[in-house]
């Protein structure tokens, strides 16, 4: 019997181990304050043209021009969440022509909420890069957030008949986004 | 919402942290009647048990190899994004991962076959829930730190996704017999009935943003992707209509699936205990060798194919003439053409995570002749005619094996046991294992008359902060047995 009532003992110590399980304070509210904000990063537009289509639009003439749509930033997820960011632009220009090209950002009813212009130099030795920041301390995000399409024009600053030296000269625009945006 | 995101992170957190299907401490812990579910070769002593229907075993397991509840939620003062990033996305690899694993025992008999009392045969019912996640690293990486800044040129790999979850009913059947004195098999045909299946187990592709060819970046994207589920569309239907039924619709067909009204598998168990000498007995089996076809309620989502972007991309003069200004839904739709989303409704096989134990035993400190007399020992306990075989101590080690969707899980065990005379037994294990290098598992049989008893835990020393476990475990169970002589 008494042995019985040790075992007992033993068996009601052990239970009473696992029931008697500890926890430091847990605060689950701290998900509250999970930031995530990524950096995405993509290609945007890019342009290129030969030389001999930039002369087949004459002297001082426009050699493209196309108003294209973009929501890429306007759709409701990405605008909502969308903090800062930079679109970069790289031109390079191997034909013997002065360039003019704008990107025109137009909202829906197509206004024109900013205008980015590039005069290009013929025969560039190098690649001209700009950075646009927008976002605090640059220009407002919401000109991205409301663009719905871009105007893109590009025009022949020189004459029609002049030919580069080098060899298969081109004009191109390059444009990629880096930008910041709150998942959470 | 907000408050749902949480509640579904910290239950995904909770739930998740749970590992393994390991039950160490009831492997081979004669006593129990359960044993012989985890090896059906095991030695068996008795006359009959019936288990307490819903009581005879319940086993709930928890763990995660990667960070615990503590790791992140602890009150410490420390901001919770950085603990985030430190202890979640630093710190843990593809290879992490988080399992739930639960076991419900609805009813278990067993009894010795009247003419051929060598026979023990046994046959129930029980419900389990396996749960796999893998920790998706590269995917989680491209959510918190995104495809821009130092990530350019990073190849984020889309096979770091991987999960398997099912709840299922198992039918089983078994015979144990003793071959000789030293040699005891059994085997145990399985019959499944899948409540729910659902896996995203063979992914394969990868996501990079580099600098473009033309463009300033390209962003490049392979995909082999697929989640296959079977019973959870019908699930997730009746709870989307949200009707004054919602309830009794669900249950409804819970109780239908659970009882062999959904997808239907067959498996088998097998196993042997052999005697290498008097007091060392090695014992080994293998666990649901089976398959489950899916036929029924299925709902498969595919993301196969491969896509490039440079943006909207304008060459002159071969588009002069392209006058759309539609040209960025053009290259959603090509990329959509090129990557599609899609849905079908093909039947699949899913296999049982397959199982194996092995052990070595070695017995010691035999019981003197008194104790025996009476100790309601069965058939296998009796050599040649004679009473002997019983011990009080035994050590020894074991091995488990579990086909999981990433490869073999290995654990290994060293354990004591202790029988303190007829009614009390006790066995204490150490497991190493890719979870806890400091596994102390307790367990505790209690015979009192026909009534047994037994509760067995896992990793003790987490105890003293459960929060911060990677693992723990809890099983436990009534049955009422009947021995040879009783």
């Amino acid at each position: 019997m008494k042995g019985l009532f040790c075992r007992l003992l033993v068996a009601l110590i052990f239970f009473s181990f696992l029931l008697n399980s500890c926890s430091e304070k847990q605060d689950f509210d701290q998900f509250e304050d999970l930031s995530i904000t990524p950096t995405l990063a993509s290609g945007i537009f890019y342009l290129e043209s030969d030389e001999a289509t930039i002369n087949a639009a004459g002297d001082v003439g426009v050699f493209y021009a196309q108003t294209v749509n973009f929501d890429a930033f306007n759709e409701e997820f990405v605008a909502e969440r969308l903090l800062e960011g930079t679109i970069h632009y790289e031109l390079e220009n191997t034909t013997s022509k002065r360039l003019g090209i704008t990107i025109e950002f137009l909202d829906e009813d197509g206004n024109v909420l900013d205008v980015e212009s590039f005069t290009v130099e013929p025969n560039m030795p190098e690649v001209f890069t700009r950075d646009v920041f927008y976002g605090p301390g640059g220009k407002s995000i919401d000109i991205l957030t409301t663009t719905s399409s871009l105007r893109i024009r590009g025009g022949n600053l020189s004459d029609s008949t002049s030919v580069s030296s080098t060899s298969d000269p081109k004009v191109k625009l390059s444009s990629g986004a880096e930008f910041l945006f709150r998942l959470k | 919402m907000r408050k749902g995101i949480r509640l579904i992170f910290v239950v995904w957190l909770g739930m998740h942290a749970l590992c393994a299907q390991n039950k160490q401490l009831l492997y081979d812990f004669n006593e129990i009647p359960q044993a012989l579910m985890l090896n059906p070769g095991v030695k068996t002593s008795e006359k009959w048990h019936v288990g307490i229907p819903l009581l005879s075993g319940l086993s709930f397991q928890a763990g995660t190899s990667g960070v615990t509840v503590n790791d992140l939620f602890a009150d410490d003062g420390i901001d919770f994004t950085t603990k985030v990033r430190e202890r979640v996305l630093d710190a843990m690899t593809r290879k992490d991962d988080f399992s739930t694993t639960s076991q419900v025992e609805g009813f278990y008999v067993g009894f010795r076959g009247r003419n051929r009392p060598d026979d023990y045969y046994s046959f129930g019912m029980y419900g389990e829930t396996d749960i796999i996640v893998y920790w998706p690293k590269d995917l989680a990486l491209l959510a918190f730190e995104g495809n821009g800044g130092a990530n350019i040129g990073r190849s984020f790999d889309l096979g770091d996704l991987s999960l398997r979850g099912e709840m299922v009913n198992v039918f089983h059947f078994g015979v144990n017999r003793k071959i000789s004195n030293d040699l005891t098999v059994g085997a145990r045909a399985k019959l499944y009935s899948s409540v729910f299946q659902f896996q995203s187990i063979h992914n394969a592709g990868s996501f990079r943003t580099s600098p473009g060819q033309n463009n300033v970046y390209v962003s490049s994207m392979v995909a082999d992707m697929e989640l296959q589920t079977a019973g959870v569309k019908g699930f997730y239907d009746i709870l989307d209509e949200d009707t004054s039924t919602t309830t009794k619709d669900l249950t409804s067909l819970f109780t239908k699936r659970v009882l062999l009204g959904g997808n239907l598998g067959l498996g088998f168990d097998a196993g042997f205990s052999y005697n290498l000498n008097p007091q060392t007995t090695i014992t080994a089996s293998i666990l649901d060798v089976g398959f489950i076809y899916n036929s029924k309620d299925i709902q498969n989502y595919t993301l196969r194919g491969n896509a490039s972007t440079e943006g909207i991309t304008v060459f002159l003069p071969e588009d002069i003439n392209d006058v759309n200004n539609d040209l960025w839904q053009e290259l959603v739709d090509d990329i959509e053409e090129s990557l599609p989303y899609e849905e079908n409704s093909s039947g699949y096989i899913s296999l049982r995570p397959v199982k194996v134990y092995g052990s070595i035993r070695y017995d010691f400190g035999e019981e003197n002749g008194r104790s025996l007399e009476n100790c309601g020992c069965g058939v296998n306990m009796e050599r040649g005619g004679g009473m002997s075989g019983i011990y009080r101590n035994s050590v020894g080690g074991q091995l488990f094996l579990m086909k999981r969707p990433r490869g073999i899980q290995p654990a290994l065990t060293g354990f004591y046991q202790k029988r303190l005379g007829r009614t009390l037994s006790l066995k204490t294990t150490y497991t190493v294992d890719k979870y806890s290098w400091t596994n102390i598992g307790l367990g505790l049989n209690l015979q009192a008359g026909p009534v047994n008893f037994y509760v067995l835990g896992d990793n003790l020393l987490s105890y003293r902060n459960v929060a911060d476990s990677h693992y723990a475990s809890l099983q436990f169970g009534f049955n009422i047995i009947s021995w040879n002589d009783n």
